[in-house]
């Protein structure tokens, strides 16, 4: 048994020196530990990001991932990081509560109260809104359901709710969410442009107007990040094509720091990046402003956050301008760069996502 | 941070490790300290300067308690134990709200460990005091019986004596090494891969409403609660003996395969050995040598056990453990003498484990109750969907769980051990140590640690 445990140490140690020369050594390891925040040094919970920086910059942090989604999605419950390991998807099991929807509400309300124009607000639901009826209901004790009734329920009578929830329900046999994200697709936020344009005023283009393109068939989404789950099925990025004589003029974004860069409605680098979302509109940015060759002189303002992206396409063939702010902290966002009077309509497109955690209110 | 974390395993071990194996041996004390003054800073440089105090007031008091006249040897004694008690209350619970808000740093500053550090230094201080050991003049060597970091997370209680006679001992070598590998492997598996899955099952039923709540669900509940709790204190136990054994110190274990006895004396003499013989020593026999009454001893006796079910639950659900652990011995030493088939004894002593452990889980008498009537059918539904959802995804864990926690793995390996077979088990060690810690690894590569803990000592 001496030779064994001589051996053990030995074994033991290798790995463990390897490991820590190899997660050490990594480049982003100090950048990462110079991110941590000198007051949890002092308060604690430094350990605990440190747990988490030392958990990103570790070797084969992928691969390891992806062993340990294969243990939980077959050796137990198949709950991995709190995504739920179905079948033919991936779900999102993050818990949500209900007072992130009265906090909402009471953004918007806000909003509404001092703006001129009609608002029009639609909850757009993640993939697990859809399709998680199979889940336990112990992970899901607030269902997006709820949560989207609780917001509509608040929200002023002045403001015209439009409710993607049952539109999406209804498609759901249909491709309207990746499976390895908790996005729709570009063919689900179509089904839903189709209501919202015609409450906004306009006649939707038909399908079959559109040429739609693959860009890239192994698109590897939010929930596949979270789980390293390497059997899940990769995912189709398309973008819609209509080409009717309306182009863009301009499309500019102003990024967190200020800084201005001339965008893309579809930014093709970046569906071979890290980012493959960022095909719709780029990189995220703080506002963006879209000018068209549509001559109605009608402008929109969008205020919404990463679920938007893929929706702002479908609106271009419709206004001559179209601001887009982003949904987190909007209120300054809009008081820095634009003057909301000049927009007749405002649209809230708002992920159950981006709801949850905006509004959380902690 | 806790050992069950990546920078733990990956970066502060070896590096620790690597210090101590460099410096000279009178420096080798000075080492540790100060790498477990750096542990702690990891946590918070609040919580090192706390422990930093924590040892100093204590130092103190033990030097006093030692040298100041015997008639005033019990106010330094009564002060340094006041002390340490009013600090783990006021760590642990939040009756005394000044005290909670005053001494609780921040809410992610927790001294994990701090009721078996307490347990040591009133030990200390009253072994001084009784005369069965000396105050300690070096200092370094008294803040490592306290913060020693391979002991603050749980580690084994010992009497300082015995400590100062395992450090006077210790010696480093490759199979010291293997075998605290092998031992600390053992306690990271125990947590990360068993413990952490019950956490879940057992927190899928809590998050259920007791009204909602099934008979079969609420029994998978309680039945990983018990599993959870042993897993993640004899874990983090194994880890610790583990640890110190890398550094050459050999500690026992905490841990004799408590549960699946044939009584529920087995249980108790295996179950967190020294901080059951740590309430005996110094509370119990004390209080019952001053009485010849057998009915006052027994009330003693039950007392104990409830201060020690407060001390595990800091609730009146763990004082009514504690307080039916004491009268389930007292009854079992007088009516139980007959030795009872085996199996019949598992079920027995196990059936009535799990219903006292109601208590403790659920915190309170009222909930422990209600607890207890649902999983007898109260709420008229005996299994639901949601029951059978637990029991197929976690049937596996549990019957591993089950089967880890009974001696039969040991036994059988000790059977076999000079047969052929043993020899291959003995050389397939390293290999399988070595997936164990690259499983953990996995497993923990999410968020870069375990840190569910369903009972925070």
């Amino acid at each position: 048994m001496k030779l064994a445990e001589k051996i053990t140490a030995l074994a033991v140690m290798t790995a463990i020196t390897a490991a820590s020369a190899a997660a050490v050594f990594n480049g982003n390891f100090f950048r990462n530990m110079a991110d941590i925040s000198s007051e949890k040094l002092l308060e604690g919970g430094f350990a605990d990001e440190l747990a988490e920086k030392t958990a990103d910059s570790f070797p084969f942090a992928k691969e390891l991932r992806a062993v340990a989604a294969e243990i939980g999605a077959k050796a137990g419950e198949p709950v991995v990081n709190r995504v739920y390991i179905s079948e033919d998807r991936l779900l999102s099991a993050d818990e949500y509560s209900l007072s992130a929807a009265d906090n909402c509400t009471a953004a918007v309300n806000a909003f509404s109260a001092g703006y001129e124009g009609a608002v029009y607000f639609t909850a757009v639901p993640t993939s697990t809104g859809i399709y998680g009826d199979s889940l336990p209901s112990y992970l899901l004790p607030v269902t997006e359901k709820q949560l989207t009734e609780r917001i509509y329920e608040g929200m002023s009578s002045d403001i015209r709710k439009i409710d993607a929830y049952t539109i999406l329900k209804n498609l759901s046999e249909n491709y309207i969410y990746y499976r390895s994200d908790t996005k729709w697709t570009s063919y689900g936020a179509y089904c839903v442009y189709r209501t919202v344009i015609q409450k906004l005023g306009f006649i939707p283009v038909p399908y079959d107007k559109y040429a739609i393109r693959h860009v890239t068939d192994s698109y590897r989404g939010n929930l596949y990040n979270r789980t390293g789950y390497m059997e899940s099925r990769a995912d189709i990025l398309d973008i819609y094509e209509y080409d009717d004589g309306t182009e863009i003029i301009s499309c500019t974004g102003i990024d967190s720091q200020g800084v201005s860069h001339e965008i893309s409605l579809y930014d093709m680098e970046a569906a071979e990046s890290e980012n493959p979302y960022d095909l719709y509109l780029g990189e995220p940015m703080e506002f963006v402003e879209i000018k068209t060759t549509v001559n109605n002189e009608k402008a929109l303002l969008v205020i919404g956050d990463e679920t938007a992206d893929c929706f702002i396409p479908f609106l271009t063939k419709h206004y001559s301008e179209i601001a887009i702010a982003s949904a987190d902290n909007f209120e300054q966002v809009l008081e820095k760069y634009t003057d909301t009077k000049k927009y007749e309509q405002t649209l809230f497109i708002l992920g159950m996502e981006h709801i949850a955690e905006n509004y959380r209110g902690e | 941070m806790t050992y069950s974390s990546l920078p733990f395993i990956y970066i502060f071990l070896p590096l620790s490790l690597a210090v101590y194996l460099a410096v000279p041996k009178k420096l080798k004390d000075m080492a540790l300290y100060l790498e477990s003054l750096v542990f702690c800073g990891f946590m918070g440089i609040k919580l090192m300067a706390f422990m930093v105090v924590y040892c100093l007031v204590n130092y103190i008091s033990g030097l006093s308690v030692y040298y100041i006249r015997p008639k005033l040897k019990s106010i330094p004694l009564a002060v340094g134990i006041l002390f340490d008690v009013i600090m783990l209350i006021s760590f642990r619970h939040s009756y005394f709200a000044y005290l909670h808000g005053f001494t609780r740093l921040s809410d992610a500053v927790f001294p994990v460990g701090i009721s078996l550090f307490t347990l040591s230094a009133i030990g200390y201080l009253a072994d001084i005091y009784k005369g069965h050991s000396k105050a300690d003049k070096n200092f370094i060597r008294f803040s490592l019986y306290i913060m020693m970091f391979q002991r603050l997370i749980m580690g084994t209680i010992v009497s300082y004596d015995t400590y100062v006679h395992t450090l006077k001992k210790r010696r480093i070598n490759i199979t010291e090494l293997g075998s605290g590998f092998i031992c600390f492997i053992k306690g990271l598996a125990k947590k990360v891969i068993i413990a952490d899955s019950l956490f879940v099952l057992n927190s899928a039923v809590r998050s259920t409403s007791i009204q909602e709540l099934s008979a079969a669900g609420a029994w998978l509940g309680i039945l990983a609660y018990v599993l959870c709790l042993y897993f993640t204190l004899s874990g983090f136990s194994d880890m610790s003996v583990g640890l110190c054994r890398c550094f050459g110190m050999k500690f026992s274990g905490s841990f004799n395969y408590p549960l699946f006895g044939s009584k529920i004396r087995v249980f108790v003499s295996g179950w967190h050995i020294q901080v059951l013989h740590w309430f005996r020593k110094y509370i119990t026999s004390p209080l019952s040598s001053k009485t010849d009454n057998p009915y006052l001893s027994k009330l003693v006796f039950v007392m104990v056990w409830m201060l020690a079910g407060i001390w595990y639950g800091f609730s009146t659900g763990g004082a009514v453990w504690g307080m039916l652990m004491g009268i389930a011995v007292l009854a079992e030493n007088k009516l139980n003498n007959r030795k009872r088939a085996k199996p019949n004894g598992i079920i027995y002593s196990m059936l009535s484990i799990t219903l006292m452990m109601v208590f403790l889980s659920q915190g309170s008498i009222s909930r422990g109750l209600g607890y207890l009537w649902v999983m007898f059918g109260g709420n008229g539904n005996l299994a639901d969907s949601a029951a059978a959802y637990m029991l197929r995804y976690y049937i596996v864990i549990l019957l591993i769980a089950v089967y880890a926690s009974t001696d039969l793995f040991r036994n059988t390996i000790a059977r076999i051990k000079d047969m052929r077979f043993g020899r291959i088990i003995s050389a397939a060690t390293p290999a399988v140590v070595t997936a164990m810690l690259i499983i953990c690894t996995s497993l923990m590569a999410y968020s870069g640690q375990s840190d569910t803990m369903i009972i925070r000592l």
